[in-house]
């Protein structure tokens, strides 16, 4: 039996499935990637017991025969990039062992039992939607920021996943800030809300192309899974209750700021170079007409800034961590940010001055 | 169950001046200032006791009640390393040692191996090593938490070793009087006594409700106490609130002036000592004023960096408010407890 495949084929799929694998694995044959061919497509499939990547690579020459085999998923990929471009890869199994041939390089490979390699069960009740690719990749990427990162509140460690009102939300928090995203669906959607696990949401993003080409969403209750023409994506989901989100964004803030986003992201990323590196505090004083940016640190060093901004009233001072200002304005794309304060205690609501479809909460720091 | 033990070493100065000096042993000693100047009593021995001296009482006033009393200025150098010496014995069985002063200081003991665990063992070995490392005797008192363990050392003074066993601890708080309650001073006592209490059984009768109603927050740790119910660790280091000096002068400054002219040097060893602290930060400055009546001011001003402008108008305020001769002055930084003043970030959800 004798596979052929072309190193540019095989590549990208490959790079994509073996990042699901884990380095360090309970069992040995999660270390591997599973190789399936049939007809003309060659099927990988990569897991971690909670996530589970499918790639399909058409075969330019047919394998001869149904093939089944499961190899280390680092050495092959490893192998795959450190061949010259533009290779012709041959796989041809001898007993135990898979012989990898590209012109005059040979590599035989330790393989594992085929049979033995796990795949992700999903139930059967499943409730479907199909949205562009593009879409669903804007609210993630909106959005991923703030996940939290090994919380002990596990269930803020991913991304919640809302359809509601003929809406697919994606909302993520740490606890100290929040986004929200949301684009429309024309099908009516059931409501539901699955909290999909960071691992899961990351592996997701990448398999999505900013494309109208649609991704098929498939929810059971345990698993979310996401298929493109190439990929089948399946994660298992976090069981446990998403904070109450709509509770925490502001609904009053008479305060209203309108400011440069390049040019506030800039200024904030100068004063931040002397804001204390343990708590990242700044002081923002907006004034009629102007922002100003205050910081210093232990050492005593002092950074001001200002920035002249649409604003009219009262003075306002708050204190923010600088970073989760800097997140939010990396995830908008607009020229333009709004901010929406009522005082130094409140929590601050910042979005796209053109687009209100992904909206971000910020809780002040107390300086 | 806890197991604390509370070590006093038994009238500290006078012991290492007798240890060191015999003719000092077996008559009444007292470590203290002099006499002619303003200067009190910091410690005596047993047998000046006997005459009603106690520490903290002015020198003039202990040689009146004990004329023949022998008086000698402390050697704080030596008692600092013995104190050390001290130390270094209890450090044998815990590393959870919150001292009080030089001679005095809780140790938890709950999680240590030493002794198989057993902490009157314990206690019994460390007074065996003070005496034959350092000559000195130490009363220590073992008991389930701090407040009980304090009252234990001081039950078999000196040279004593006094143990509440938990089954004991009933009995042991019922007939304690109440004046023996850590934060009952002489006026609560007072108060206490006016309504009939004057046990911490007597307390006990009383519930909860009622203490809180008669006695505000206290009356719930008064009634926690009166139960044998203590739940304060043992702190290893204990925090600092503020650091001072102050200086008695030997005749009293006649005027605001006199006062300015000796707020530079306070200032200056405000500074040194200062300077030898680690980790804290100043939040703010204070000055103290002693007057020749005795009655005594305390003037505050927050401000992270003070400067001497701001002591003298500190001192001038705190001097105005009786205007007459000063006969002590303090100058000291109130400083931000560790964790204090910094960011807090604001949760979304809470």
């Amino acid at each position: 039996m004798n596979l052929n495949v072309s190193r540019e084929a095989l590549l990208k799929p490959l790079q994509f499935v073996a990042g699901v694998v884990e380095k360090r694995n309970t069992l040995a044959i999660l270390a591997n990637v599973l190789l399936e061919a049939e007809g003309d497509t060659l099927t990988l499939t990569g897991t971690d017991l909670e996530v589970e990547l499918v790639a399909r690579v058409p075969l330019e020459t047919p394998a001869p025969q149904a093939w089944r085999v499961t190899l280390p998923a680092r050495k092959l990929l490893d192998l795959c990039k450190s061949l010259p471009a533009e290779s012709q890869l041959q796989f041809s199994s001898e007993g135990e062992r898979v012989l990898l041939t590209s012109g005059r390089s040979r590599y035989s490979l330790s393989t594992l039992p085929a049979t033995e390699f796990p795949n992700i069960q999903t139930d059967e009740q499943a409730s479907e939607l199909f949205i562009p690719q593009s879409a669903l990749l804007r609210i993630i990427d909106a959005t991923t920021f703030a996940m939290a990162v090994q919380d002990v509140r596990y269930y803020l460690n991913g991304m919640l996943l809302e359809l509601k009102d003929r809406q697919l939300r994606t909302v993520a928090t740490d606890g100290h800030r929040l986004a929200m995203a949301a684009v429309n669906s024309e099908d009516p959607v059931p409501g539901v809300q699955v909290i999909v696990p960071r691992k899961g949401v990351l592996e997701m993003q990448r398999i999505l192309e900013d494309t109208d080409s649609p991704v098929r969403l498939t929810l059971t209750t345990n698993h979310l899974r996401a298929t493109v023409e190439q990929y089948t994506f399946t994660t298992k989901l976090v069981d446990g209750k998403f904070p109450d989100y709509e509770r925490v964004i502001p609904r009053g803030g008479d305060k209203e700021i309108v400011a440069d986003k390049d040019s506030l992201r800039l200024v904030l990323t100068r004063a931040a170079i002397l804001s204390n590196e343990k708590y990242r505090g700044v002081r923002l004083t907006v004034t009629s007409g102007n922002l100003q940016v205050l910081a210093n640190n232990p050492e005593q060093e002092e950074a001001e800034e200002n920035l002249p901004v649409d604003y009219e009233g009262e003075t306002l001072e708050v204190g923010f961590n600088v970073n989760y200002l800097i997140d939010v304005l990396n995830a908008i794309k607009g020229e333009q940010v709004l901010i929406k304060a009522a005082d130094a205690n409140s929590s601050a609501l910042v979005r796209d001055f053109d687009d209100e479809t992904a909206l971000y909460v910020v809780m002040p720091m107390r300086l | 169950m806890r197991k604390i033990l509370h070590s006093d070493a038994d009238c500290f100065y006078a012991a290492v001046e007798m240890r060191d000096f015999p003719q000092y042993r077996g008559i009444p000693l007292a470590v203290g200032g002099s006499a002619d100047g303003r200067g009190v009593i910091a410690t005596c021995n047993y047998e000046a006791r006997a005459y009603g001296v106690h520490s903290a009482m002015s020198s003039a006033r202990a040689l009146r009640l004990c004329p023949h009393l022998t008086l000698v200025r402390g050697r704080m150098d030596v008692y600092k390393t013995v104190s050390r010496q001290i130390f270094d014995i209890y450090r044998r069985y815990t590393d959870l040692i919150e001292p009080l002063s030089l001679d005095e200081a809780f140790m938890d003991v709950s999680h240590s191996t030493a002794c198989q665990g057993s902490a009157t063992r314990m206690a019994e070995a460390i007074r065996a090593q003070v005496l034959a490392e350092v000559g000195l005797t130490v009363s220590i008192g073992v008991a389930s938490n701090k407040f009980l363990a304090k009252i234990a050392s001081d039950w078999n003074k000196p040279d004593g070793l006094k143990v509440i066993l938990p089954q004991e601890v009933e009995a042991f708080v019922h007939d304690l009087p109440v004046s023996k309650l850590h934060g009952v001073g002489k006026r609560t006592a007072e108060k206490l006594h006016a309504q009939g209490l004057f046990t911490c059984g007597d307390i006990r009768k009383l519930s909860l409700q009622t203490m809180l109603e008669r006695f505000g927050s206290f009356g719930q740790r008064l009634h926690e106490l009166a139960h044998g119910r203590d739940e304060r660790p043992v702190k290893v280091s204990r925090e600092r609130k503020s650091i001072s000096t102050e200086h008695t002068y030997r005749e009293d400054l006649p005027d605001l002036a006199a006062c300015q002219d000796r707020l530079p040097e306070l200032i200056e060893d405000l500074t040194a000592r200062y300077a030898r602290l680690q980790g804290y930060r100043i939040q703010g400055a204070l000055v103290k004023v002693k007057f020749a009546d005795f009655t005594q001011t305390t003037v505050e001003h927050s401000h992270p960096k003070p400067d001497d402008a701001l002591f003298e108008q500190l001192l001038q305020e705190g001097w105005a408010r009786r205007a007459m001769p000063v006969r002590l002055l303090g100058v000291g930084y109130r400083l931000q407890q560790p964790g204090e003043g910094a960011p807090t970030q604001l949760k979304l959800f809470e």
